[in-house]
């Protein structure tokens, strides 16, 4: 079977949808089909030009090719008799970034026509999709929500599990991911001085500015956390990464409000590891069951500070719980065999 | 330099205007440049011709990137104020072939007012180019017939890191390309029925229908040559065609008025071995002359297999024409760095 994949594309950049529709495409070959990637340029500024590129995407013509698999506003547009959406996201500007005071779309009769026009436009090529699945609850309430149509779930799994296949623990709190405001390492090192003085913290992963460095550096300090906590501020490759939580007592992921599972917690549950999450984490909860394999507390210093100090009090129970971690995220089934039955069905 | 490397294809079939922008993508990326490909699909169906060109018009990179090198049809008509085409054919069935029996169309009131359309909207779009390259002198003498537009010559280079093969020169003449009428792999075939040495021969490549391999097949066993003659209908990667080509004496191509000298050409030249081409292949004639560095003769059966055998019972000759025509290739300087500079300049 021959197979596109279509993705939206701003030059020059590349992401975690840039990552996930390689990895896509490269799983769909590896089952024996051919399959190509699509990336079409879009950009949202100027407003005026959305219209023009909307109707660009109804005009090409997809020849050679039994399956379209399309992930993005307005790349779902293309027209194809057997189109699946697999949805990323929709344009949001024109939904609940708009709603929320957040879009730059004008609140003039102008800009009532464009979020108008993006809802039936997004109709019609919902409706002559064969299936819609999406990547999150949140992304299928609000395409129920805005556009009534229903979607299936369909979460995006591990790219790379091969590097998380666990491994004896060393005994450290392990904190993943890129390091910045939202994602709250700094908060962790303030929840060090609650803790045990038997806790020890890593911090791995690129600084998303050099005054998210500082202001770890400077916590550290103030606080006198020297001796332990470990920083790895740095762009790790994947064995890196993997090497960090395959030997990490439990790992802690307490980013702000997040869509999605968070890819940060699935790899600490592939690797067998206990998961620390606060109650604000958003999406990242449903990796968690409160005292099966891990804890979900208030995002303060001291709350956090406790879980470290449980987490950490015996090797025992923190492997008990990241078995348990593993098992409550294997029955969930995130795996690309999955989703590509799916995908392809 | 931010350079976007702009181009159409057609999923799932490879070949020589895809070679072109990896190959170029990766030399850009070689001497330091950022790149980024933007290759959109594009269908030959007329009825779909201007509303894909529309969807090309709505891609402006004017923001992104620092140059756009455009190079397949409809590519050029994106926007971008340092617009850079390097122009390998026109949509032919609406050009030169208009005249011929590969005419994709009949010719009607409609039809004549599309291409007529076509050829307005082409030489305004190729006007705004700040540079203009082709790919040989014929397909420059056509923008020039057609559309009045002057170009330079860009010869395009096969990659650099294009392995070589010390294999020694067998009884065989080989021709790797897409099987395809147009390529005229069946000609060879009539001219081996007609050869008085025991040269064997080699075709091989992707059919681009397969109807035309068991053609071949078939053709070759009614004229009772089945034995002396490999038809291989697949994908030949680069290595095993160094390997394959330099295990033979000769090379053949023989493309009906072909846009550049082709890189089969190129592929002979670098295991120097001589090409057997026809007086109406086109661009081959820029690179090989009769008696210099191959042989070029009538397309006849009778013309070929006289080539044949004075190629196989000269093989002195043949090994000395093999390595006139890897001089000739120095001599038209077909190099990346001539490439560049001149895209860049």
């Amino acid at each position: 079977m021959k197979v596109v994949v279509a993705n939206n594309m701003a030059p020059f950049l590349w992401g975690g949808a840039e990552e996930l529709a390689v990895n896509l495409v490269d799983r769909i070959q590896r089952r024996g089909h051919e399959a190509e990637l699509l990336r079409i340029p879009f950009r949202w500024n100027p407003v005026e030009d959305l219209p023009a590129q909307m109707v660009a995407m109804r005009s090409l013509e997809l020849e050679n090719t039994d399956r379209l698999i399309a992930l993005k506003f307005p790349a779902y547009y293309l027209r194809h008799e057997h189109k699946t959406v697999w949805l990323l996201h929709q344009f949001r500007q024109a939904y609940d970034l708009y709603d929320a005071g957040m879009s730059e779309l004008p609140g003039s009769v102008f800009g009532d026509e464009i979020r108008e026009t993006i809802a039936r436009a997004d109709a019609q090529s919902f409706d002559d999709s064969r299936n819609i699945f999406t990547n999150s609850p949140t992304t299928s309430d609000r395409l129920w929500h805005y556009n009534e149509f229903a979607s299936e779930v369909l979460r995006p799994p591990l790219n790379d599990p091969e590097h998380f296949t666990g491994g004896r623990s060393e005994g450290y709190i392990f904190a993943g991911g890129r390091v910045n405001g939202a994602k709250r390492q700094n908060l962790l090192v303030e929840a060090l001085a609650h803790a045990s003085n038997k806790v020890k913290l890593v911090i791995a992963g690129p600084p998303e500015s050099p005054a998210d460095r500082e202001l770890l550096e400077q916590t550290i300090e103030r606080l006198g956390m020297q001796g332990r906590v470990t920083l790895d501020l740095r762009f790790l490759s994947r064995a890196e990464v993997g090497d960090y939580v395959n030997h990490a007592m439990a790992c802690a992921y307490i980013p702000f409000d997040e869509d999605s599972l968070g890819y940060v917690a699935m790899e600490a549950a592939e690797a067998g590891k206990a998961i620390i999450t606060t109650t604000d984490s958003g999406g990242v909860r449903g990796m968690v069951e409160v005292g099966n394999n891990g804890w979900i507390v208030d995002p303060t210093p001291e709350a956090l500070g406790e879980a470290m100090s449980a987490a950490s009090q015996s090797g025992a129970l923190a492997k008990k719980m990241g078995k348990s971690s593993r098992e409550l995220w294997r029955g969930m089934n995130v795996t690309w065999d999955y989703t590509l039955d799916r995908l392809l069905s | 330099m931010k350079v976007a490397i702009v181009s159409s294809f057609v999923p799932f079939v490879g070949g020589g205007a895809r070679n072109i922008v990896d190959w170029l993508a990766a030399e850009l990326e070689k001497r330091g440049h950022e790149v980024v490909k933007v290759l959109l699909p594009f269908s030959d169906e007329p009825r779909f011709l201007f509303q894909q060109i529309a969807a090309f018009r709505t891609i402006d990179l004017t923001d992104s990137a620092d140059i756009a090198i455009c190079i397949r049809p409809p590519a050029y008509f994106i926007k971008h104020p340092r617009k850079v085409v390097w122009f390998i054919h026109h949509l032919r069935t609406y050009y030169d072939l208009w005249e011929s029996e590969f005419r994709l169309t009949r010719d009607t009131a409609i039809t004549r007012a599309r291409r007529d359309s076509l050829r307005r909207a082409d030489t305004a779009a190729l006007g705004e180019a700040t540079r203009i390259f082709v790919n040989s002198v014929v397909v420059g003498e056509r923008l020039k017939k057609y559309n009045d537009i002057e170009s330079t010559v860009l010869y395009p280079p096969l990659p650099t890191d294009y392995r070589g093969s010390s294999n020694d020169a067998g009884d065989t003449i080989t021709y790797i390309s897409r099987l395809d009428l147009t390529k005229r792999q069946h000609l060879l075939i009539d001219a081996l029925a007609l050869t008085t040495s025991d040269v064997r021969l080699v075709l091989a490549g992707k059919a681009a229908d397969a109807s035309y391999s068991t053609f071949l097949r078939e053709h070759a066993e009614n004229l009772g040559v089945e034995h002396r003659v490999t038809i291989d209908d697949r994908w030949v990667s680069d290595d095993e065609k160094a390997d394959l080509i330099a295990s033979s004496f000769a090379v053949a191509y023989l493309p009906v008025d072909e846009d550049s000298y082709g890189y089969p050409t190129l592929e002979a030249a670098r295991v120097q071995r001589p090409v057997l081409t026809a007086v109406d292949s086109g661009g081959v004639l820029e690179l090989v002359s009769d008696g210099l560095n191959g042989r070029v003769v009538e397309p006849t059966p009778q013309a070929l297999a006289a080539a044949m055998d004075d190629l196989f019972f000269d093989r002195d000759n043949s090994a000395r024409m093999g390595v006139a025509l890897s001089q000739s290739v120095s001599d038209l300087d077909i190099s990346w760095d001539t490439v560049i500079e001149g895209l860049l300049s």
